[in-house]
């Protein structure tokens, strides 16, 4: 077993104390196309969770997040996010750089990597770095070169902005550890919801690698008492509402999970005793921002209920920050893969975020979003407006005298308009024409509630009269991807 | 009876105190602003110390001195007819002070309409804020002669004391950091801590070029000061390179089979768009 003293000194002695700008040449062009172009299907963005001043020489971290751009997909750049090498032992056969690809392999020297990331810090482009890697060498190998460069941001140049770093599965103990205590967020990609669909299309990668680590980050952020979980969940108790919570529980997801994985390996016990000067310095503060996953949706046959499940299993389980879905792009040509032709599922990725944030900020369990007739959501109306839909019964409810919990379960009621409605109940009861300016979407919202005792839903209340209703011109949903216009001009 | 004032905060409190202590305010307008309508009479009015106190004072003790910082912030937006938005919210705080209750409670009023405007101004300029948090570029510029440039201390800062403009250009052995805003609202001031924490090592400037002011920052200190001399700055060697670099890297991590240019434009409007090093053409070399 590794020493971690021997870790870091190996890491230590090496460091170039330089502090020269980049060599501006075509390499680092280069470099910067083929590793940000690989690093870009990873879709985590955010810089949130954790908050400091700048202790350090340059930097500081903002609770909510800072994005300082968007991209023409619409989607933000917060973190410079790249790989440090795109040179991988692996061939899955999703992803752009599988070792069977015909790509240009190239690696970032970690002192070129750091420095570029304060240049662009300096400039305000972004919020601190998300480091990536192909596995190079091997998982330890790769993951003591991104130590190195985060290393060499933190100490060499005093840097206290964010980092994100991705555990590579299969990573030694010990080097984990000593890689959360420099980053503030650590994530490990689960990319497929099942082992079969993993076997199938990146079998290098094994259940093992990927919980281990997953595992370690929870226990250590237990044992610092710094484990937060996701969203409001443990905040909003289902059981308030007196409705099924279904399987929500942490017993159920560890039976998922050894349902989906067979082999998700046992419990890692880690010495973290021995950590030099850096432990001092970071507080023992290990990966402060928590942790988050990916998967992949659409390369492998999962159902939208199996893909939730999971999520909430890892909700559960580990206490993840977030899960990420991706949209699956085809990037080669594998009879087990859809073909290059096939479009991302965009509209399907938009509708299992929207049931993630039921899970996390809504107070559902993935019991309640599905039925086993419906293992897959809606196109046409989000899963809060078909959960109400199934589950009338509960419905209209009383805005005046209503919980917190159940004015959540009302559609076009969020977080914020909650908040707004429980404080003004504080001195003043809520009128129908108050609830708009608290920002109440009320042309949903309407079939589903009633304010001082009056209903203002204009039709039947029943399921199909009221999904008729929200499906009509004046309650039709707003589309991301205008899929259903599209749809219809085909057919005309 | 339509008050005129200087557009200082001083000058619309003094406003808010004639409408109480003179005559009730139809309109508040700032006096270059202002188009003369026959049908109201007007008045010039000067800032007042004394009254400026009084009014301040009142609202403190009687709504909340979280409301008198909310009052602040509102008052920086570029909200139309912000200052009688303002008196209406201060009005109401007072009237509700005065039955008895806790002036302060009038934030909970989410269904109210003055509050709503209030609210929702003051969402808009935090919005603001927060957007340019990240939409801010710097470059890294020197200055070609010190001596002619100049950037002293006129208006508010975290330190006291002036600061002379020597100093600054000395500091950071010529390297600066600048930056060109045009925002909607007056946000320099909410800037300043978060900027001046993050960089406080590297002397910035952050130049308002619709206002012609820039906030000044270095060494963790930081004031705001009228200013017009940002053409003499020079951009240092390496800095096209990065500027290059930066808009390579933003272009290449769209995907394409993903492009949402609607929901580009969302994020980040139109008007921002000018300021960003990113979304310049320039030779990619």
């Amino acid at each position: 077993m590794l020493n971690i003293c021997f870790v870091w000194c190996r890491i230590l002695t090496n460091v170039r104390f330089l502090f020269v700008g980049v060599v501006m040449n075509d390499a680092v062009f280069r470099k910067l196309t083929l590793l940000g172009e690989g690093a870009k299907y990873d879709v985590s963005c955010s810089s949130s969770g954790t908050a400091r001043v700048n202790m350090g020489n340059i930097g500081s971290a903002s609770c909510a997040g800072i994005c300082h751009s968007w991209t023409a997909d619409g989607r933000c750049v917060s973190l410079l996010k790249v790989l440090l090498s795109n040179d991988c032992l692996y061939d899955c056969k999703y992803c752009v750089n599988r070792r069977s690809a015909n790509v240009e392999r190239c690696t970032f020297e970690p002192e070129e990597l750091a420095d570029l990331t304060i240049e662009f810090y300096k400039r305000n482009y972004i919020e601190g770095l998300f480091l990536s890697s192909a596995v190079f060498g091997s998982p330890d190998h790769t993951a003591e070169q991104m130590l190195r460069c985060l290393y060499i941001l933190r100490e060499v140049y005093g840097f206290y902005g964010y980092i994100h770093a991705k555990v590579i599965p299969g990573v030694s103990p010990e080097l984990l550890s000593a890689l959360g205590l420099v980053s503030d967020r650590l994530s490990v990609n689960i990319e497929l919801p099942s082992e079969k669909s993993l076997d199938l299309l990146a079998p290098q990668k094994k259940p093992k690698a990927i919980f281990a680590p997953m595992r370690q980050i929870t226990q250590t952020q237990t044992e610092q008492k710094t484990l937060k979980s996701a969203g409001n969940m443990a905040r909003l108790r289902p059981e308030g509402l007196n409705v099924s919570i279904g399987d929500g529980s942490l017993d159920d997801a560890r039976a998922l999970m050894a349902k989906n994985f067979s082999n998700i390996g046992n419990e890692v016990r880690v010495q973290t005793t021995s950590l030099p000067d850096i432990r001092r310095k970071y507080k023992e503060k290990f990966a402060p921002a928590g942790q988050t996953t990916q998967m992949i949706v659409g390369a492998s046959p999962e159902s939208d209920m199996q893909i939730i499940k999971m999520s909430e299993a890892l909700y559960r389980k580990f206490s993840m920050k977030r899960v990420y879905y991706s949209a699956y792009i085809p990037v080669t040509d594998a009879p087990e893969l859809p073909s290059r032709l096939a479009p991302p599922p965009l509209k399907r990725e938009h509708r299992l975020y929207q049931a993630d944030w039921l899970l996390r900020f809504y107070g559902y369990t993935a019991g309640e979003i599905f039925t086993d007739d419906e293992p897959n959501l809606d196109y046409d109306l989000d899963p809060k407006v078909i959960w109400a839909l199934r589950n009338l019964k509960y419905f209209p409810i009383e805005i005046n005298r209503a919980s917190e919990e159940e004015l959540l379960r009302i559609p076009g009621i969020g977080n914020v308009s909650v908040y707004r409605i429980m404080r003004q109940r504080k001195i003043a009861s809520v009128k129908y024409d108050d609830l708009k300016r608290m920002g109440v979407v009320l042309k949903r919202a309407k079939y589903f509630l009633t304010c001082s005792g009056k209903y203002f839903g204009n039709c039947g209340f029943d399921p199909v009269s009221i999904r008729a209703a929200l499906a009509g011109p004046e309650g039709a949903q707003l589309s991301l991807f205008d899929v259903r216009n599209s749809q219809n001009e085909l057919s005309l | 009876m339509n008050y005129l004032y200087d557009g200082s905060f001083e000058g619309f409190l003094t406003c808010v105190y004639e409408h109480y202590y003179t005559e009730r305010a139809d309109g508040i307008f700032p006096e270059g602003a202002y188009q003369l309508d026959m049908t109201v009479r007007a008045m010039s009015v000067l800032s007042d110390e004394v009254k400026v106190q009084k009014v301040s004072g009142a609202i403190v003790s009687k709504i909340s001195k979280y409301d008198m910082e909310r009052i602040y912030r509102v008052f920086r937006t570029n909200e139309p007819d912000k200052e009688m938005k303002l008196l209406r919210y201060i009005v109401l705080g007072f009237g509700v002070a005065r039955s008895g209750r806790n002036g302060g409670s009038i934030r909970l009023l989410h269904g109210n309409q003055t509050v709503l405007d209030v609210q929702k101004a003051e969402q808009r300029i935090g919005f603001e804020v927060h957007r340019l948090c990240g939409l801010i570029r710097f470059s890294a510029v020197r200055v070609d002669h010190p001596s002619q440039f100049v950037a002293t201390q006129s208006g508010s800062g975290n330190k006291g004391g002036v600061v002379e403009s020597g100093m600054m250009v000395a500091h950071g052995g010529n390297e600066i950091l600048y930056a060109r805003i045009d925002p909607d609202n007056d946000v320099l001031e909410f800037l300043a801590e978060h900027f001046s924490d993050r960089y406080k090592r590297n002397p910035f400037i952050i130049h308002d070029t619709k206002r012609g002011k820039a906030l000044v920052s270095f060494n963790r200190e930081w004031f705001i000061t009228d200013f017009s001399s940002g053409d003499l700055l020079v951009d240092t060697d390496s800095e096209q390179d990065y500027q290059r670099l930066w808009k390579l890297y933003h272009e290449i991590m769209a995907t394409k089979e993903r492009t949402n240019p609607k929901c580009q434009k969302n994020f980040m409007p139109v008007r921002y768009w000018k300021n960003l090093t990113e979304l310049q053409t320039f030779n990619l070399g």
